[in-house]
């Protein structure tokens, strides 16, 4: 196996082969980008802990080289970059602002046309959902956010950029892991303004996406591509990766397609629209007894449980957001509008801009659920620990116990002779231990029924139990070795013959955009869905202040109207019936408990008596 | 069947409570609290009807019927909780029970599975 990482000219070859093609949202304004011009227009600042953040390198003279020198570094300190410039928005840039603009749209369709959520964005998801939503957008006013201008301001510091010189560049690495050449697609975007631009879950400057190819080598030294895996929200491993040969995989020659989400930038394979859900988890204990709930309602009641809860979901509160991968706007790469760039190779040992700094790659917002900070660049998480898509790209994508198929029947046959090599030992020791069970027996045997050897008895009986079960695990181990040993040699016959694994089956979430009926939301329920967590909310403050008298019926009745009409629109009429006939159950049950406790424990226990006397009695007849 | 027994059992309900009250000594003005007990009971009418709608529709394995069912239990049981905060008639306390076994049953996997297949064969079969 080769160890080895690619020289330089090689890994350019491999990269620019299988280089991406991206296609983004209309109405997408940033693309990726090299970081050198970004850099550049960038100030460097430290925030110490306690302290004011302080400006280190004002703009206009940063550069890769003096980025990496990371200056006043101490326990605690913050470094980031700033990018945009309120400057940028004054009355006097607006002329400036204008050329630039009017420059660039001349020959760009995306920038001439706006971008339109559609119908049914916020009839999608539930009334709970879009309650949290809103919490969460009041809850951005009291965290740290990037503020509300720097969209535009860094739109405009991008445009300037891009009117100096338009260049759509990635940052690629190229590596050996395992037996596999992983090619690093890392793209760099000047902005993520999903929350500003797309109704999204948060803005930030500086946004690093990625995009691996695991490429099986041959013993010839011929390459071919074997998984792909994009990083996307809320997935993480196995579900990150697909085969080549999977059809979700769209192709464009030997470039994988990538359908960018709006603002976000995360990555799909497919176009659509994604429902993206931002999980915030019950407290341990909470959801431990929610869980024993959850399990005794279903498995010893046997009662039904609506598709998608089965096993109860980490999180019960989540905020959905809406990502936007419709591939409708500017495609770079092959066959794409725009042609990549000679891209920014990535070397071993990296160079001192990845490696040497650790800081945010742009505004540090101190938002305490870092959605708003900048993140760090490839090598380094946020909290300056090494990111593992850096260290084990492999692993992060769960291809770490999958062998490259030129090593696939090797592994099989090696893991194969290893258990017929355990299954050789266990039978001599089966065999052993037969024999002493044996032995044991036969001295039982001998002093059963001998008063003067009641201990011995008593000791060898024990010990007879005890051997007699290890005898059993012994021999289920090695009937399921057998088994394996088996099903090992009939997966070495199929691989040659030439079958292949299912394409699909590691994947135990898919990326799922949202189908044409769940699109397919009428104006009225649209517009519910807008005005309903408000109408409730006033509904409730009315029924307060003129209803007292009828304060909790009324407000039972107009939360019964709400969800009847909200479960009506959503086509979940059934659920709701459900939910709450077994609500009602519930306190049912718990009056007639409260009014009949006695009279209960009394038909309990004579219920009791009863089953055990015709019990009984039925044995008796026998 | 268990649908029908419950309109049987509701119409014999209705009817022993009847025959409880003098109807003759009522006084319009201030009725008797029993009376008027017993008056209420005609909240239960819609239930009955709609339950014996769903037991028929039942019998066709129509996923209305399900639905029919449930909204009738959720009905049933709802009035008997507003008349349990208000008057506390002892009749509630069976119909409670009742409704309470027959949600369980309506919302057993085995139920909801079968009405669930017949939508979706139904569904298949318009395509």
């Amino acid at each position: 196996m080769k160890t080895e990482s690619p020289g330089v000219e090689a890994a350019t070859a491999l990269l620019r082969r299988f280089e991406p093609v991206i296609r983004s949202t209309t109405g997408d304004k940033f693309y990726p980008m090299d970081v050198e011009p970004y850099v550049q227009a960038c100030s460097l600042w430290v925030q110490r802990p306690g302290e004011e953040a302080v400006s280190v390198v004002p703009g206009g003279e940063l550069s890769l080289d003096r980025l990496a020198q990371q200056p006043m570094d101490e326990a605690g300190a913050v470094h980031f970059l700033k990018f945009t410039d309120a400057e940028d928005l004054g009355p006097d840039s607006r002329g400036r602002r204008l050329r630039v603009f009017r420059g660039r749209a001349k020959d760009r369709k995306e920038s001439t046309r706006p971008f339109r959520a559609g119908r049914g964005r916020l009839a999608r998801v539930g009334y709970f959902s879009r309650f949290v939503d809103a919490l969460y957008s009041i809850a951005l006013l009291a965290r740290g956010r990037v503020p509300g201008e720097s969209a535009a301001a860094a739109s405009v510091a991008y445009e300037r950029i891009m009117a100096d010189q338009e260049r759509y560049r990635y940052h690629g690495r190229v590596l050996r892991q395992d037996g596999w050449i992983v090619l690093q697609y890392w793209l760099f975007y000047p902005f993520n303004d999903w929350r500003s631009g797309f109704f999204g879950a948060n803005d930030h400057e500086a946004d690093w996406e990625k995009i691996f190819i695991y490429l099986s080598e041959s013993e010839a030294g011929e390459v071919s591509p074997e998984w792909v895996a994009y990083a996307a929200h809320n997935y993480t491993g196995d579900n990150l990766r697909r085969r080549w040969d999977d059809p979700e995989v769209e192709k464009v020659g030997e470039h994988p397609v990538i359908y960018v989400g709006a603002g976000s930038h995360a990555s799909y394979y497919a176009p659509g629209e994604y429902l993206t859900e931002l999980t915030l988890p019950l407290p341990s204990p909470l959801a431990r007894v929610a869980g024993a709930i959850r399990s005794f309602w279903e498995t010893r009641l046997g009662q039904y449980v609506r598709d998608g809860e089965e096993g109860g979901g980490a999180g019960y509160f989540s905020i959905p957001f809406v990502d936007y991968a419709r591939g409708d706007g500017l495609s770079v790469g092959e066959g794409g509008d725009r042609t990549w760039d000679e891209p920014r190779l990535i070397s071993d040992p990296p160079p001192d801009w990845v490696s040497g700094y650790r800081g945010l790659w742009g505004l540090y917002a101190r938002d305490p659920f870092e959605g708003e900070d900048a993140p760090a660049g490839p090598m380094y998480n946020r909290d300056k620990s090494i990111n593992r898509a850096w260290y084990d790209p492999v692993g992060w994508a769960g291809l770490d116990k999958v062998p490259p198929p030129t090593e696939t029947l090797e592994a099989i046959l090696e893991q194969r002779a290893d258990i017929i090599s355990r299954c050789g030992a266990l039978r001599a020791e089966i065999d052993d231990k037969s024999r002493q069970l044996k032995k044991l027996g036969a001295e039982l045997a001998a002093m059963r029924d001998r008063s003067h050897l009641d201990a011995p008895y008593q000791e060898g009986t024990r010990r007879v139990g005890e051997l007699s079960g290890e005898l059993d695990r012994l021999r289920g181990k090695l009937a399921t070795d057998e088994a394996v040993s088996e099903s090992l040699a009939e997966y070495a016959d199929r691989l040659r013959a030439g079958e292949r694994d299912q394409a699909r089956a590691h994947i135990s979430r898919a990326h799922r955009p949202a189908s044409e009926d769940e699109l397919r939301v009428s104006r009225v329920a649209e517009a519910w869905a807008a005005i309903s967590v408000s109408l409730m909310l006033i509904s409730f403050l009315g029924i307060a202040m003129f209803e007292r008298e009828h304060l909790i019926s009324m407000l039972v009745f107009s939360i019964a109207l709400f969800a009847f009409v909200e479960a009506g629109f959503r086509g979940r009429l059934v659920n709701l019936i459900s939910s709450a006939n077994i609500g009602l159950a519930v306190v049912a049950t718990l009056i007639i408990i409260y009014e009949f406790f006695w009279q209960l424990v009394v038909a309990a226990v004579l219920v009791i008596g009863l089953y055990v006397l015709w019990d009984n009695l039925r044995e008796l007849r026998r | 069947m268990f649908l029908i027994l419950e309109v049987i059992g509701l119409i014999l309900l209705g009817g022993y409570e009847l025959l409880q009250v003098d109807w003759r000594g009522i006084n319009l003005r201030s009725p008797q609290h029993q009376a008027v007990e017993v008056a209420v009971f005609a909240l239960f009418v819609p239930s009955a009807v709609l339950t014996l709608i769903s037991a028929l529709s039942f019998l066709f394995l129509q996923r209305r019927g399900w639905l029919l069912a449930a909204i009738a239990q959720g009905l049933s049981l709802a009035v008997c909780l507003w008349l349990y905060s208000l008057f506390q008639p002892n009749y509630v306390y069976p119909i409670m029970a009742y409704c309470i076994l027959m949600i369980l049953y309506l919302n057993s996997q085995d139920v909801r599975m079968v009405f669930r297949t017949g939508q979706s064969s139904q569904a298949s079969h318009e395509n």
